[in-house]
Parts: C-alpha cells; sequence; structure tokens
C-alpha cells in the first residue's frame, strides 16, 4: 500500500476529528435548556445559588471566544473536565467506567454475529433455494425487524423470570465475595448472557441477509465460472473465490457497525440495567451535562472515524482497485 | 463432507462444551452476610449529601448520617444524632433556647468519637453560608436551617448542643440536615463542596455506611459497627439503580431484589396477588399539576397567548371542566386522590380542603366564563376579553407517560368549551428554561406558553411548596409566574406565627388563596407504588402509615427489618450496640468489607481482551487474503 494513501487517508481522519471536536462543543449548547435549571428544579433554590453553578461550570463568559477556547486547549491536553450531574467527578471516570462494558458487549456480539450472519449468509447464498436459505432467509428478516427490547425482554422473560437460568440484570452479582477469579468470571459470564444474546440475534439478521445477497451476486461472475472450468471444488470455489469477493460490502457495514460499538444500543443497555455509553449519553444529555456529552460525542466520533480509517485500509487489500 | 465444514463443526463443539462447563456453575457466591436489595429506577447523582438533587440521594444521605433529630413513624421526632432534647424559651417570648443531649460515648463509623462539636460544626457552617447570603451545593437542604430560625450554636461539652433560635413552631426538629463528622468535613469550604465527592467509604453514624458506589448500577452499604439505635437484619444495604421499570419488576419477581420502589400501576396489579409479595400504595407528598402562565406583564415577543390567563375567574371557570376522578381512574389507574390544594394530604397537620370546592360540570364552567365575559362567537369558538378566539398551548415535559394522557382529556374538555388546545412534549431541561420570563441576567427568556403539565414533590415541612407561589420565586421556581402580595404577606406571617394553631390557621388561608386564585388546578396527589418480598425480611412498616416502607423520611425502615428465615428475629451480626459508654470498646475494628465484585479490574481485563480479539481478527482477514491471492497467483 502507498504511503501516499496511507498519509492522504491520515490527514483526512485528523481534519476530522479536529471539526469534530468544535461542533461537539457548539451542539449541546445551542440546545435549549441549561444545566443549572435542571438541576436545580428545587423549591428552595435561589438566583444566587444559580448564579454560583453557572459561574463554577465557566457558563458565566461569553460562548465564543472564551468557552470555546478554555475546552478546545483543555481538551488537547486531554482533560475532559468535570460532570455536572455526578458532581466532583471527572468525565473520563465516568465515561470510562461506562466504556469497558459497552465493548465488551457490543464487540462480542459484533464478533457473533459476523461469524454466524456472514456464515449463514454466505451458506445460504451458496445453496439457494436450499432449506437453510429458505429459513435462514425467514428467520434473517424477522431478527432484522425486531427491535432490541423485544428480543431482551422475551430472553428475560424466559430464561430469567421463568427458568430463572440467569440474572435479569447488572454485570456482577453486586457486594458478592469470590472464591477466585473463575467464579468471578462465571458470574459475569452468566450477566453476560442475556444481553449478550440479545445484541448478537438483533445484529445476525442484517450480516446474514447482506452477505447472503453479496454471495448470489458474485456467483455469477466470470471468474468463478472460470473456477469451475478449471475444476476446484465448490468449498475451495466458495473459500477463495466467492467469499472474498462478497466480503467487499460486508467490511463496509462491520466498519459502520464497530464505529457504533462504542455508542452502544440505549435499549439493550436499558433492558439490562447493563452500564454501558448508551444509557450514560441519554441521562447526560437529559441533565444537558456538557462535559460528559462532549467526552461521550468526541470518543464516538474518533471510533467512527477510526474504524473508517481501518475499513479504507482492509478495502485497500481487499480490492486493489482501491489504492489507485 | 468439505474439510471447512468440518472444521467448523469442531469450532461449534467446542464452543457447546465450553459453555456447558461455565453455564452449569452459575451459583450465587456463597451468602454469610444477609443483604437488603432495593430497586429503583432513579440513578444516584452525590454521595455528597449538600450535592444530591434525588430521592435516592436522600435515602443515601440519611443511612449514612443521623439528622440531629429523626423522624419516627407518623413522622413525629424520634432521637437521631441528638438523644433527647428540650426547650425553653427567652422572658421576652421572642426567643428560644433548645438544648439536645448528645450520647456520651458514640461513635462515628471510623471510631472516632461523635460529639456534639462534631454537630455544632456541621450547623455553623450551615449557618455562616445562609449569614453571609450563601447557599451550600444544589441549595436544597440547608435552608431548613433559616427556616428554623437559628441564630446561635454552641456546644459547651461533648454531649450538649445548644441552639438558640427565633422560630416558635418546632421546626427545628425537622431539619434534613445530616450531622457530618468534622475530623473528615474540616477543611471543605462552599467553594470546595461542589466538587468534594465524599468517596466511600464513607465515615457517618447512620445504620449503613456506603461503602462502593458504581455510577449509574449501585450503591453498596454495610452495616456500621458502632450504630447507636436499634439494628435491622440486613447486614448489608444495595440499591440498584434499573433504567427500565419492567426490568426492575422481573428482578424483583425472580428474587434478585426484594423491594422495587415506584412501579407502575399495571405492574402494581400485577403483582399484588403474587403469593410472597406485598403491594403498597402509598401517600405521596406531592402532587401533579395543570398551571397556567399567570404573568401579569406583556413580554415582547413571548408570554402567554391571551391576557385571559391573568384573569382568576378564567382560571376558575377551567377548574369546573375538569374531572379529576376520571383522570385518577384512567391515568393513575385508580391510584391517586383528586388534588385541591399546594399543601398535600401527605401533611396531615397542614393540609386544609378549600371552603368552596369546585365539582366536574362542564355545563357549569360554561356558565362561569359566560359570565366573566368570555362569550362564544357564532362558529363555536370562546373569545377573550379582546375579541380574539382562544387557542391555547398546553406543554410537558417527557419526564412522566402519565402526562400526555392527562393532556388528552384536558384538551377535550376544555374543546367542549370552545377552547382549542395544542399540545407538546418537550424535554424537561428545555422546558425549565422555557417557562421562565425575562429576568436581569437572562433579558431573553419569553415564557412563551399557556399551560403546563407537570409535578412537585414537598419536604418534611410545606414551607418549599408554598414558596413557589410567591412574588419572590418568579424567575426562580415560580413555574405559574403568579404573583398576589396578600399571598406573599400571609408566606412570611406563617413564618414567624408562634404557635402551630396561628401558623395552621395562616397556612389553611393561604391554601384557600391557592385554590380560589388557580395558578394551578392540582390534577391529583398520585400515589406511590412500592413492591417488596417476604421471604428473606420482615418487620416491613410503612412510614406514615399511609406511605410506604423503604424511601420515606430517615432511616428508622431500615433498622426495623427483621430476618424472615431467623428462628428468632435478630440482627445477624453479633456487635455491642447501644449508647452506653463502654459500648464501642469491645466492637470490632471499623474495617469496612469491600473490595470485592466492582473493585475488581475484570471488566477492564475482559474490554481489552475484546479489542485485541477484534485486531486480531482484522488482521487474521487481512492476511488470508494476502495467502489466498498468492495461491491464485502460482
Amino acid at each position: 500500500m502507498g504511503s501516499r494513501f496511507l498519509g492522504r487517508k491520515l490527514l483526512q481522519m485528523i481534519f476530522t476529528i479536529a471539526m469534530i471536536v468544535i461542533l461537539n462543543f457548539l451542539l449541546f449548547r445551542l440546545m435549549p435548556g441549561s444545566p443549572e435549571r435542571i438541576l436545580f428544579r428545587n423549591p428552595n433554590v435561589t438566583p444566587a445559588v444559580l448564579a454560583d453553578a453557572r459561574a463554577r461550570w465557566g457558563l458565566d463568559k461569553p460562548l465564543i471566544p472564551d468557552q470555546l477556547i478554555a475546552y478546545v486547549e483543555s481538551t488537547l491536553q486531554g482533560d475532559l473536565g468535570y460532570s455536572f450531574k455526578y458532581q466532583g467527578q471527572a468525565v473520563t471516570d465516568v465515561i470510562g467506567q461506562a466504556i469497558w462494558p459497552t465493548l465488551i458487549l457490543f464487540g462480542l456480539g459484533e464478533v457473533i454475529a459476523i461469524v454466524v450472519g456472514l456464515g449463514l449468509g454466505a451458506y445460504a447464498g451458496w445453496k439457494r433455494g436450499g432449506i437453510v436459505d429458505y429459513l435462514g432467509n425467514g428467520v434473517s428478516l424477522v431478527l432484522y425487524a425486531m427491535p432490541y427490547f423485544v428480543i431482551g425482554m422475551a430472553l428475560v422473560l424466559i430464561f430469567a423470570t421463568a427458568l430463572r437460568w440467569f440474572p435479569t440484570s447488572g454485570m456482577l452479582r453486586i457486594g458478592a465475595d469470590y472464591a477466585s477469579w473463575v467464579n468471578q468470571l462465571v458470574d459475569f459470564l452468566a450477566h453476560l448472557a442475556l444481553p449478550l444474546a440479545t445484541v448478537s440475534i438483533g445484529l445476525i439478521g442484517q450480516y446474514s441477509i447482506l452477505m447472503r445477497s453479496s454471495i448470489i451476486e458474485t456467483l455469477g461472475e466470470d471468474y468463478v465460472t472460470t473456477a469451475r472450468a478449471k475444476g476446484l471444488t465448490s468449498g475451495r470455489i466458495l473459500r477463495s473465490h466467492a467469499f472474498p469477493n462478497a466480503m467487499l460490502p460486508a467490511v463496509t457495514l462491520i466498519a459502520i457497525n464497530l464505529g457504533y460499538v462504542v455508542a452502544g444500543a440505549v435499549t439493550v443497555e436499558y433492558v439490562f440495567a447493563w452500564p454501558g455509553l448508551g444509557s450514560l449519553t441519554v441521562d447526560a444529555l437529559a441533565a444537558r451535562d456538557y462535559p460528559v456529552l462532549q467526552g461521550i460525542f468526541l470518543l464516538l466520533s474518533i471510533a467512527v472515524v477510526v474504524a473508517n480509517f481501518v475499513a479504507d485500509l482492509i478495502y485497500g487489500y481487499l480490492d486493489p482497485r482501491v489504492r489507485a | 463432507m468439505t474439510s471447512m465444514s468440518a472444521r467448523f463443526l469442531r469450532l461449534c463443539a467446542a464452543g457447546a462444551l465450553a459453555a456447558a462447563a461455565l453455564l452449569p456453575s452459575v451459583t450465587p457466591a456463597a451468602a454469610s452476610t444477609l443483604t437488603l436489595r432495593v430497586g429503583t429506577t432513579q440513578d444516584l447523582d452525590a454521595m455528597n449529601p449538600w450535592n444530591t438533587a434525588l430521592e435516592v440521594g436522600y435515602e443515601v444521605f440519611t443511612l449514612n448520617y443521623d439528622l440531629l433529630v429523626g423522624f419516627g413513624p407518623t413522622l413525629e421526632p424520634i432521637p437521631g444524632y441528638a438523644s433527647s432534647w428540650t426547650r425553653q424559651a427567652a422572658a421576652d417570648g421572642k426567643s428560644f433556647t433548645w438544648t439536645f443531649k448528645i450520647r456520651d460515648g458514640m461513635k462515628w463509623s471510623d471510631g472516632q468519637p461523635a460529639t456534639a462539636e462534631d454537630a455544632r460544626w456541621t450547623l455553623q457552617f450551615v449557618l455562616d453560608a445562609a449569614n453571609g447570603g450563601n447557599s451550600i451545593g444544589l441549595g436544597y437542604i440547608d435552608p431548613d436551617l433559616k427556616n428554623a430560625g437559628v441564630t446561635k450554636i454552641a456546644a459547651p461539652d461533648p454531649t450538649t448542643l445548644v441552639i438558640t433560635n427565633t422560630d416558635p413552631s418546632n421546626r427545628i426538629l425537622q431539619m434534613y440536615i445530616p450531622i457530618l463528622p468534622e475530623h473528615v468535613w474540616k477543611g471543605q469550604t462552599l467553594k470546595s463542596i461542589p466538587t468534594f465527592t465524599n468517596d466511600p467509604p464513607v465515615v457517618g453514624t447512620g445504620p449503613y455506611q456506603a461503602v462502593e458506589w458504581k455510577t449509574g448500577q449501585y450503591v453498596r452499604l454495610v452495616r456500621n459497627p458502632y450504630y447507636w439505635g436499634k439494628r435491622g437484619a440486613a447486614d448489608e444495604v444495595v440499591l440498584q439503580f434499573f433504567k427500565n421499570p419492567d426490568t426492575m419488576v422481573q428482578a424483583l419477581k425472580s428474587g434478585q431484589i426484594d423491594y422495587a420502589s415506584g412501579v407502575n400501576a399495571a405492574q402494581f396489579d400485577n403483582l399484588k396477588t403474587v403469593p410472597g409479595m406485598v403491594a403498597v400504595a402509598g401517600t405521596t407528598n406531592g402532587w401533579t399539576e395543570l398551571d397556567f402562565n399567570c404573568y401579569g406583564k406583556d413580554i415582547p415577543g413571548g408570554g402567554a397567548s391571551t391576557k385571559a390567563l391573568r384573569d382568576p375567574a378564567f382560571r376558575d371557570a377551567l377548574g369546573y371542566a375538569i374531572d379529576k376522578n376520571l383522570l385518577i381512574s384512567k391515568v393513575l389507574g385508580g391510584y391517586g386522590t383528586p388534588g385541591t390544594t399546594q399543601v398535600p394530604p401527605f401533611q396531615t397537620r397542614w393540609h386544609v380542603e378549600p371552603d368552596n370546592p369546585r365539582t366536574f360540570d362542564i355545563g357549569l364552567a360554561k356558565q362561569k366564563l359566560d359570565a366573566a365575559g368570555y362569550v362564544l362567537n357564532a362558529s363555536g369558538q370562546r373569545l377573550d376579553k379582546q375579541g380574539k378566539p382562544l387557542k391555547l398551548r398546553l406543554y410537558m415535559p417527557n419526564s412522566d407517560a402519565t402526562y400526555p394522557k392527562d393532556a388528552q382529556f384536558i384538551k377535550d374538555w376544555f374543546s367542549q368549551l370552545g377552547i382549542a388546545i395544542t399540545t407538546q412534549i418537550f424535554d424537561s431541561g428545555t422546558l425549565t428554561t422555557l417557562e421562565l420570563p425575562p429576568t436581569k441576567d437572562a433579558p431573553t427568556q419569553t415564557a412563551a406558553w399557556d399551560m403546563i403539565i407537570w409535578g412537585w414533590t414537598g419536604y418534611a415541612d410545606p414551607n418549599p411548596l408554598l414558596q413557589i407561589f410567591t412574588t419572590g420565586a418568579i424567575g426562580s421556581t415560580s413555574d405559574s409566574l403568579y404573583s398576589n402580595p396578600t399571598y406573599d404577606q400571609l408566606f412570611t406571617a406563617q413564618n414567624a406565627a408562634t404557635t402551630y394553631d396561628q401558623r395552621h390557621q395562616l397556612m389553611a388561608q393561604m391554601q384557600n388563596i391557592f385554590y380560589n386564585d388557580a395558578p394551578y388546578h392540582i390534577l391529583y396527589y398520585p400515589s406511590t407504588l412500592d413492591v417488596h418480598r417476604t421471604d428473606k425480611f420482615g418487620g416491613w412498616q410503612n412510614q406514615p402509615a399511609n406511605g410506604v416502607p423503604l424511601f420515606g423520611y430517615g432511616s428508622l425502615d431500615y433498622t426495623l427489618l427483621t430476618d424472615a428465615n431467623a428462628a428468632t428475629p435478630a440482627p445477624s451480626v453479633a456487635v455491642s450496640a447501644g449508647p452506653s459508654a463502654s459500648g464501642g470498646s469491645a466492637s470490632p475494628a471499623p474495617v469496612v468489607p469491600g473490595g470485592t465484585s466492582s473493585g475488581s479490574p475484570l471488566p477492564l481485563v475482559a474490554g481489552i481482551a475484546v479489542v485485541v480479539a477484534l485486531l486480531v481478527g482484522v488482521l487474521l482477514m487481512t492476511r488470508r487474503r494476502r495467502a489466498a491471492t498468492g495461491e491464485d497467483d502460482e
């Protein structure tokens, strides 16, 4: 891969992130409603208390340039400030607590959905009209159309409340004393099972449908016919010729979805009280917690930009024409 | 079978085996501790009592700390940080000296002596702030001291606290101010409080001490080994925060929590028939209202859409077109009582019903509107006095699913009067600013609205709920922008009343003025719907009798819980209790259990593992592709 290609992509990425940093600042402040009003809807509150809070949060100074400069300066130094809602807690701490649960849940969910979804789709496309295609496609469509919370609540009702195989919510049994890390891991996996199943089931549909149509498309290509003529086995044709070429659209979808791994899915987190970034975002938005919002969106934007950058690189590998 | 599918099958089998090996061993950790697990849909915002705006924050800080005087089963004063008290009136009858006795030998949860000096330091900090015209933190709890008329605080010896005040009532016994350990809080200032997180383990004198707080997840509290009062059966208390009430209910059903706070009517009806569950519909110290933009001045480019809203006769007439009983039955599933005055019936000592209550009668509402000069035109539209058809904007926040339902009914009733209503839902943050009139600091605010559906929750004393209708609250907490000089005078007078009867009589007048002037129509006082299990804990007691067991006032109810499975209900940890001087000496060292689940780096490690797995996956994919390409080139 040419270094010019890499350099150009890197520059684009840095420029995008710089733009996002500025946009992040303006976006939330343009929303109506001020944080101190929300936090202080209190029959005892006095105007002096409100003014104090604004001054403490630096909201009493002009938006541009004072607040903007202060924000850009501190962001460049890696200081994301303090949460308005969780008073006194650093944004990095607040986000730091929420990011790992989201990464685990959606990262693993994505991996499972990619493996199962792409496999299912490829097989269905390869054996078009067969029983797997017939059933798989129908099920995929239903799963694709189903919102996370419907899948999630169904799983909770069956596996948590009725069968009691798994806990309904949370990430670990609160206050449990674990004999060893193995027990803790088992407890964690038990808590993870239902949300992970929800995320995977919710994602499998779209990968499977995309891969199926993509495989069908490649099967009509000349190189597949050539491969057949050369006498290659079906499996070899699928693995070496059809599948890699059919991967191109899937890589795009995976890249987009990976970017959103960080954002999580608010509904899954709500259903399972999974302490991730999605629910943190909603809460921060409701509280007009500017610093936390800025932090989350910065992280999110970087994740999306980086995921796209990686996708571009992979694209370059998969399809040499892209590098041109 | 091709080699690929064989390999795939092998992988699947390995995965299934691994899962099978792990899942059957999912058992709760050996539970020698008896843990009370409480579910709520609120999310704790602060461990520092000055910085919390939420009911759950109050619940946590009253478990951590004692109030100077506690709240009993009927909200009567009971021993708190102080074990007893007496009052002495000055000769002129204008000031009072309160002498509070502090237990000899009482200790903080870290083993340090808890004395009158700690109480003096805490209250003096509040008094100094008030005297300087300042608030502490969010400013929710510190006004209690000022409202109690406190002027001087002294601690002549470790067991005596002397407070001088000018308030003739006993509001000093209802101050919701936690007594803090001076040795922990001494360095704090007004400036530092808003960013002081008061991280666990918390040091207090309350029955349970927070040892762990995961924002957005839970707070875990363990028994205070030095607690002076009755010991509840729970060794630990966990307050778990749910985003979704349905999940909370499922957790209750499956026994993962013992108490669910704030379920909805349908869930409540469903749970109350389940064996082993007790569903309690308690009275709420608050209401849901329809409020009017009563602002008396014109606002360029904003304000109410008609001057009719400034007319009490107009607002009064609309009150006859609201069927509050129907709202309670259709919107609340029957769990509430019709609203009347701004002092909720929860405040049994102060609530009075209005002298001239309205009834639901659309015909009468029409007559009253006609009589007040708001007549219909030929096409059936009701006109204001300027001849303009009345079209009112009805707004509500998105914080409560019942508000849009209320709005639909109100829209229908008012349309029968010839008044058109447009409804709009805002997020709470937007509405808090939208409703404000222009002020010196914020001249661009426009208060461009006509009616809002929203609610308030009160304090132990009715003062804050009375205050939001005073002229002084316009621009801060007033959301009706109502102003009535007589009401303002009565507000000041009831604060200065010298006897209960006098204050009660003044407050009754205020409630009647409020009801007749109708800056609000209080739609209803909704019930608080809580459900708890009885298989682990007994001794549940409502506070007050018409309230719910937990999330009341103070921490009393946690200390009354018994072990449902014990032969004789007794605390499960044998620690010498009580206020005796020697009480603490034989107690175990104040080591707070902790460092279990959440302190672990497991999520971090697992997260890193996932990221690494993803990267490796990407790498493998690209390498495979290269290998495949090489293969083809051959």
